[in-house]
């Protein structure tokens, strides 16, 4: 099983959407996916249809008195399982801290279901926090999504000097940069997209472009492949996973 | 015992076919966690007025209709079978292009468009993608080989709740043969994870709307199973008794054999069944063996094969009840959030208890030695010549005259009961029911099939009822006597559940019995009795009669609109 989370510490960069449609896309390859909505938002949880409660709450599942397997729920998507969000997961925070070996809890959750998939997709909430050492613990890649704009690239740099200066925490997490939102009409994107190339050559090199299509998917409450499959931005994600199974 | 090819051994082939072969296990459905529930509809009305009450009364959503040929496709050592998954072809038959799934348990492990207009036959010839490609790995250089072709009208819908998400897909299912023969229609709902309640509601919901019976068999088991496709076995009409006697006992020894394994182990309840029906049928043949088989071997195999039967029946009842509580439960209101776990507990022990005094038996040695004498029975050429007065008969003959003793004491019997006979006596019928069903099931290739389809489709919907009313009965005493096991009594929270659920089974108990002589009626009526005498006359008779009554109705017809 492997665990990608797609995160960065600032929000509205295409997290939840990243999560949505390559978790979709495995799916419609044979492979058994689970999505786990980390965000108390419930983005992801809105996209498929699903009710944002997991019974007794988040808590219950950090403390362990709730398998992780008893709050899945099925998409209606085949191989596509969700753990729901839930709003009391803006106390994650609050409950890891009150926990023995709080940065194992997320780990010690997915360890329950890892003869069940093939990929976990950890969606996560925008910050750095207890939450997002944790995770970091229990992913073997973070996939950051980047809009290339200078808020967006100070963010990136700040998790770069995060990881290094915590090699202990992320151990043999990969990081795997991309540019998200991309609007290549826009001169100051292309101009930053460059840059960061040069600084970061490790950043994946398919992009996800800025597309009305992906902004659908809140109409639709559906991944892009089950509404817009053929578009543009369809395929941006079907290129972006491809690539990532070949780096993993 | 277990050194060689011996009967319900787990060393031979069937022990291979429960190992799966590659490395990474494909495990069952996420998605559809809860097990499907799958049912025969028994409805008067056509695909399109079952549909119609589903989306209009049930307000079940359309995802999609298709109207296709198909098949399934397997290796000759049924290696797709053995490892839980099978393959399917579709060719829609209006437009567009064939296509492969394949699945396990419902969940959708490949499915692709095929790379020819052909059938495949091997497994360069499966689609090139990603997920096909475990499947390569599964099939080797072994051939596929296609069952017989089915045209099917197919339409899935999904249960919604109020954000429009599937709590639970349905499908219904209409195939018909190549010769004209309509298979049962079938309806199956798949609960998915995380919203079983919802589809145990739905289950209920879709019972009440529609005249439902629980199946076993899916459109490919009835289709792969069909004793009735000329390739399916060796018996032929130029056969004596004795040896077609000998070719059927047969088929039904490997059955026994292949799902032997799966017995002891437990791990999935339909070896057992799979197991039991094998049984059953065999005591029917030995039965109705008289002056066909040698009547000391007759005698001791009878005797022998009845013991078997019963030592496995505790350890069915309690898998069925395993099985159906929770979806019991589920439906009826007064115990829908009652927690059960403490009954569950009684339940499961219970069925472990059955299982472990099973196994002692069937590993014993009565059951060794009687194993292996029925297999020399089986073998031993002498044995089966010159044995009995109608041995060296034709077949038919012999057929002929069973058939109908087991179908006048069928309609004797079944005209005897009213509302007061006892429940006893529908017991009783349901055992002649089944003798009669397996007289012509197991010898299905020798009879004249439009008349043996007349006659098996009601036959089978009687014993439906039947069926429905016995087995409501013994799990309504079941339930209640395992509650009297709970450790605080009446007092425990699951009991009163328990209780509700005992008294809707009797609820389905009457209600299957009060349709018991609706059924009965289209059971005994004129064109069945002729479609019994018509059983052992050659096909092409049937057809002109057929014929001839088409061309006397067109007739009629034609005078009329003269008129």
């Amino acid at each position: 099983m492997k665990v990608l989370a797609t995160y960065n510490i600032k929000g509205g960069v295409g997290k939840t959407a990243t999560a949505v449609n390559l978790s979709h896309i495995a799916a419609s390859q044979g492979n058994r996916v689970l999505v786990w909505d980390l965000d108390p938002q419930g983005a992801a949880t809105f996209y498929f249809r699903v009710k944002p409660k997991v019974k007794g709450g988040g808590k219950a599942i950090v403390r362990g008195s709730l398998e992780l397997g008893d709050a899945i729920k099925a998409t209606d998507f085949d191989n596509l399982d969700l753990v729901p969000a839930d709003f009391s997961y803006r106390h994650l925070d609050l409950w890891l801290d009150d926990a023995k070996k709080p940065l194992a809890r997320i780990r010690r959750a997915l360890r329950q279901v890892e003869d069940d998939y093939d990929y976990v997709f950890l969606d996560c909430p925008p910050s750095i926090s207890l939450t997002s050492e944790s995770v970091f613990r229990a992913a073997d890649v973070l996939l950051v999504p980047t809009i290339p704009t200078t808020l967006s690239l100070r963010t990136y740099e700040q998790l770069d000097r995060f990881v290094e200066e915590n090699p202990d925490l992320v151990k043999e997490l990969k990081i795997f940069g991309f540019f998200s939102m991309v609007d290549r009409h826009k001169r100051l994107h292309r101009r930053f997209m460059t840059e960061l190339r040069t600084a970061h050559p490790e950043l994946l090199e398919v992009t996800i472009p800025n597309s009305t299509d992906i902004e659908r998917m809140g109409v639709h409450r559906e991944p892009i492949g089950s509404y817009g499959k053929g578009s543009r931005a369809a395929r941006s994600y079907e290129a972006l996973w491809s690539e990532i199974q070949t780096r993993l | 015992m277990c050194g060689g090819p011996a009967p319900f051994c787990p060393g031979g082939r069937a022990h291979d076919l429960l190992t799966w072969p590659l490395s990474e296990p494909i495990t069952t459905s996420l998605s559809f966690v809860g097990k499907n529930v799958r049912y025969e509809v028994t409805a008067a009305g056509d695909f399109a007025s079952v549909l119609a009450v589903l989306t209009d009364h049930l307000k079940l959503r359309v995802l999609s209709i298709e109207t296709v040929e198909r098949c399934w496709l397997d290796t000759a050592a049924a290696t797709l079978e053995g490892a839980d998954t099978m393959l399917e072809y579709r060719l829609p038959v209006a437009e567009g292009s064939p296509s492969l799934s394949w699945s396990a348990a419902g969940r959708m492990l490949a499915h692709d468009a095929c790379v020819s207009a052909t059938l495949p036959v091997g497994a360069s010839d499966l689609p090139d993608s990603w997920s096909f490609e475990r499947l390569t790995g599964l099939l080797g250089p072994d051939r596929l080989l296609a069952s017989t072709k089915v045209n099917s009208q197919i339409a899935l819908l999904a249960s919604l709740d109020d954000e429009q998400k599937t709590t639970a897909r349905v499908t219904l299912d209409s195939s018909q043969r190549p010769d004209g023969y309509l298979l049962p229609m079938v309806l199956e709902i798949f609960p998915l994870r995380g919203y079983e309640t919802e589809a145990a509601t739905l289950e209920q919901r879709v019972q009440e709307k529609i005249a439902l019976f629980p199946s076993d068999l899916s459109v490919k088991d009835r289709v792969l199973n069909d004793t009735t496709s000329e390739t399916s076995t060796g018996l032929r009409t130029s056969l004596s008794a004795a040896s077609a006697w000998r070719d059927a006992l047969q088929r039904l020894t490997e059955t026994m054999t292949a799902s032997f394994a799966g017995v002891l182990s437990g791990d999935d309840p339909k070896n057992l069944h799979d197991f039991r029906v094998a049984v059953r049928r065999t005591r029917t043949l030995l039965q109705d063996g008289a002056e066909v088989i040698d009547p000391e071997s007759r005698d001791r195999f009878r005797h022998e094969y009845r013991w078997l039967g019963d030592i496995t029946t505790p350890t069915r009842d309690a898998d069925v009840l395993s099985f159906e509580f929770p979806k019991l439960a589920g439906a009826v209101s007064n115990s829908r959030d009652v927690d059960l776990t403490s009954f569950l507990d009684v339940l499961e022990r219970h069925r472990a208890n059955c299982h472990t005094e099973m196994v002692t038996e069937l590993r014993s040695l009565r059951r060794a030695e009687f194993g292996i004498a029925w297999l020399e029975f089986l073998a031993d050429d002498d044995a089966w010549t010159g044995c009995g007065e109608l041995a060296e008969a034709p077949v038919v003959s012999v057929l002929t005259k069973r058939v109908e003793r087991a179908h006048h004491q069928l309609i004797r019997n079944g005209k005897k009961i009213s509302k007061k006979s006892p429940a006893i006596s529908l017991h009783e019928l349901r055992k002649e029911g089944k003798r009669l069903r397996y007289l012509l099931e197991c010898f299905g290739p020798l009879y004249n099939q439009d008349a043996y389809h007349t006659v098996v489709e009601p036959l089978r919907e009687l014993q439906n009822v039947l069926g429905e009313f016995q087995d409501t009965e013994v799990q309504a005493t079941a339930v209640l006597h395992l509650a009297a096991k709970l450790v605080d009594g009446p007092t425990d929270t699951s009991y009163a559940a328990v209780e509700a659920v005992a008294e809707r089974l009797a609820v389905r108990a009457v209600r299957a019995r009060s349709q018991f002589a609706q059924v009965f009626g289209q059971f005994d009526t004129r064109k069945i009795e002729r479609a019994f005498l018509q059983l052992t006359e050659p096909s092409s008779t049937s057809t002109k009669s057929k014929r001839k009554s088409k061309d006397t109705s067109s007739a009629k017809s034609a005078r009329k609109k003269k008129r």
